[in-house]
């Protein structure tokens, strides 16, 4: 049986429709009906069941017909007539309940076909949507990871910049407090200078016309050397506060806080103020190398490349087991500034060497380091469009660069 | 489209009684295979489960010969009403050549008819068919019940409809009739188009469908 053709409403044959009846036993059921051999002949002639050759003489014959339309004759030599229609109905029964089945067999596998091909576009929308929420899903692990960086570079760079301002505030309003009575110990001091210079005129003049108890009393006294030493403490003193001052001012130009605004910087200025403001940390440590060269004016966040320029300098203060040196070199090429800080401490293991940028990797003890300096470091220069590079060599030192686009007027903020 | 088959001379018509389940489409062909009497009638072939649903479909075939010699045939189906059996609806309407739509009159079944109507309209396009065009008559069966909307009602939530209407019976044989000569109406014109029944084989509207009732 071949249900693979056609709709369930097309035309059946009739070798389709007999196709559930056993042709023997329909034969033998027929022959008995009929009392004599008979031929099932199709409309063309050819042979559907019964004897092969055609019968001699006279024949009755009488046609079978399915829906509607004469579909086979039934032929046979001498049956009766209401024997020959009972044949007839017989096998018109059996055409129905053939054609019956084979319509209905043939809309089920019409139906199942057309459920499963609803199924399988269902299953395809199914795919497609998985796929797109698959890409959707890894585009997202992407965009969180990028966030994450983002959010942690940003922590990062608030916990150095809370730290920078509470040590800034702390700067600032120590500079501030020293400030004052430094102002007037300097002013002090200069009168004392002049005071000084007053005695010794009197000096003078007591000891051309005193008399001899009170230069003998000047002289027990000690008073000429008292002078002289004098105005030379008050020398020195000046010159100490000077220095305190210019530590003052450096102190609050550095931890200038609140200047998170873009300024047009010379980095050789900042370089300078940097090294002032960890001179007492290296003092015994290194000697400062500066070579400064020509650089042009950058655009920049001057607060945070201070705190860089300073995390790279104290690092190499810190690498020195014996006193050693400290070279700093700026220069300018292809419109990129360079500031090399070298230095001739123990150097960085290798295996320490690709971690170094890392968050919160250190080698110093516990409280010594946040293992923030360096990463902060890389974020400040990357947010300024640069780079940072580093070399070192075990025993023999480390040299850190810092590359920046001069002109920098794109970089994300 | 009506099959066209040059070789044994033959025409074959697909119409089909569409509507809910229960609203009496089976009653319609059984109705029809009682009243008419052309040339040629078959039986009645059901395909129904246990408690009288069908289950496939129905099938009435009548025929005649026209005076050119040539044999038509009328396949008359119903489609399984209940909603799950869509895929069946589907087979059974694709390449029908006009419809009647058999709505249930009770009041509580006006949802059932709407929803079986809309699912008609989906269908017919589904099985590449063009609603605006296909021949469509709309009945509304079970005018013996009580219960039911009037005729006024129908008339008034189907004026903007451009389907003819009838109101009938299946359970006495009301509008059986009518409705089935009313889509023969719609049908006509376009067969007529497709194989020039009037010009080739002598059948004009009226002796076309004389025939085919039997009158």
């Amino acid at each position: 049986m071949d249900l693979r053709s056609g709709n369930f409403d097309s035309e059946l044959s009739l070798h389709e429709l007999l196709s559930g009846v056993s042709p023997e036993r329909l034969t033998a059921i027929l022959t008995l009906i009929l009392g004599t051999p008979f031929r099932l002949v199709s409309t063309q002639g050819e042979l559907v069941m019964g004897i092969a050759l055609p019968f001699e003489g006279d024949v009755s014959r009488a046609p079978l017909s399915h829906d509607l339309e004469t579909i086979a004759y039934i032929e046979s030599p001498s049956a009766e007539p209401d024997k020959l229609s009972a044949a007839v109905i017989l096998l018109e029964l059996l055409l129905q309940s053939g054609a019956r089945y084979f319509m209905a067999a043939k809309m089920h596998i019409e139906v199942v076909q057309s459920d499963y091909e609803a199924l399988q576009r269902k299953h395809t929308l199914l795919q497609e949507s998985e796929a797109r929420y698959k890409i959707l899903a890894a585009h997202l692990e992407e965009r969180v990871e990028e966030q994450v960086k983002t959010i942690d570079a940003a922590q990062r760079q608030l916990y150095q910049a809370e730290k920078m301002a509470s040590v800034g505030q702390l700067a600032a309003g120590v500079a501030h407090e020293i400030n004052n009575p430094i102002g007037f110990i300097r002013s002090n001091l200069s009168t004392a200078q002049s005071y000084v210079q007053k005695l010794a005129t009197m000096a003078g003049m007591m000891q051309s016309q005193g008399s001899a108890q009170l230069n003998a009393a000047w002289r027990d006294a000690d008073l000429d050397f008292v002078l002289e030493d004098f105005a030379a403490l008050l020398e020195e003193s000046v010159s100490g506060a000077d220095r305190v001052a210019r530590i003052v001012a450096d102190l609050k130009g550095f931890s200038n806080v609140d200047h998170a605004e873009e300024e047009i910087v010379n980095l050789n200025d900042n370089l300078r103020s940097v090294c002032n403001v960890a001179a007492s940390q290296l003092q015994g440590r290194a000697d400062l190398e500066l070579e400064l060269g020509e650089l042009p004016p950058l655009r920049c966040l001057p607060g945070q490349l201070n705190q860089v320029l300073l995390n790279l300098l104290l690092n190499a203060a810190q690498a020195m087991t014996t006193p050693g040196k400290i070279r700093i070199r700026t220069a300018v090429d292809n419109a990129q500034i360079s500031v090399t800080i070298a230095d001739t401490g123990k150097g960085i293991p290798a295996e320490v060497l690709p971690r170094i940028f890392e968050p919160f990797y250190t080698t110093r003890d516990v409280g010594q380091g946040t293992g923030l300096g360096l990463t902060v470091s890389r974020d400040v220069i990357v947010a300024h469009g640069g780079h940072i590079e580093v070399e070192s060599q075990l025993g023999a030192g480390t040299t850190f660069t810092i590359y920046l686009p001069v002109a920098n007027a794109d970089h994300p903020r | 489209m009506a099959e066209f088959d040059e070789t044994n001379k033959k025409i074959t018509i697909k119409l089909v009684y569409y509507g809910p389940a229960m609203s009496g489409k089976t009653s319609n062909l059984m109705r029809l295979h009682d009243m008419l009497a052309p040339d040629l009638k078959g039986e009645i072939m059901t395909l129904e489960t246990q408690n009288d649903r069908t289950l496939f479909f129905d099938l009435l075939p009548l025929g005649f010969r026209t005076p050119s010699g040539w044999l038509i045939k009328l396949k008359l189906y119903t489609v399984p009403g209940q909603v799950v059996h869509d895929a069946t609806r589907k087979a059974v309407l694709s390449r029908a050549d006009g419809v009647v739509f058999v709505a249930d009159s009770q009041q509580s079944q006006g949802v059932n008819n709407s929803e079986a109507f809309q699912n008609l309209e989906e269908n017919v396009s589904r099985v590449g068919l063009d609603f605006e065009t296909l021949p469509l008559v709309v009945q509304f069966n079970k005018r013996d019940l009580p219960n039911i909307l009037t005729e006024s009602e129908i008339k008034t939530r189907w004026a903007a409809a451009p389907w003819p209407l009838v109101l009938a019976s299946a359970l006495d044989g009301t509008g059986i009739k009518e409705t089935f000569i009313q889509l023969l109406q719609a049908v006509y014109p376009i067969l007529n188009q497709q194989v020039a029944l009037d010009d080739v084989h002598g059948m004009d509207m009226p002796a076309f469908i004389s025939a085919v009732v039997g009158d």
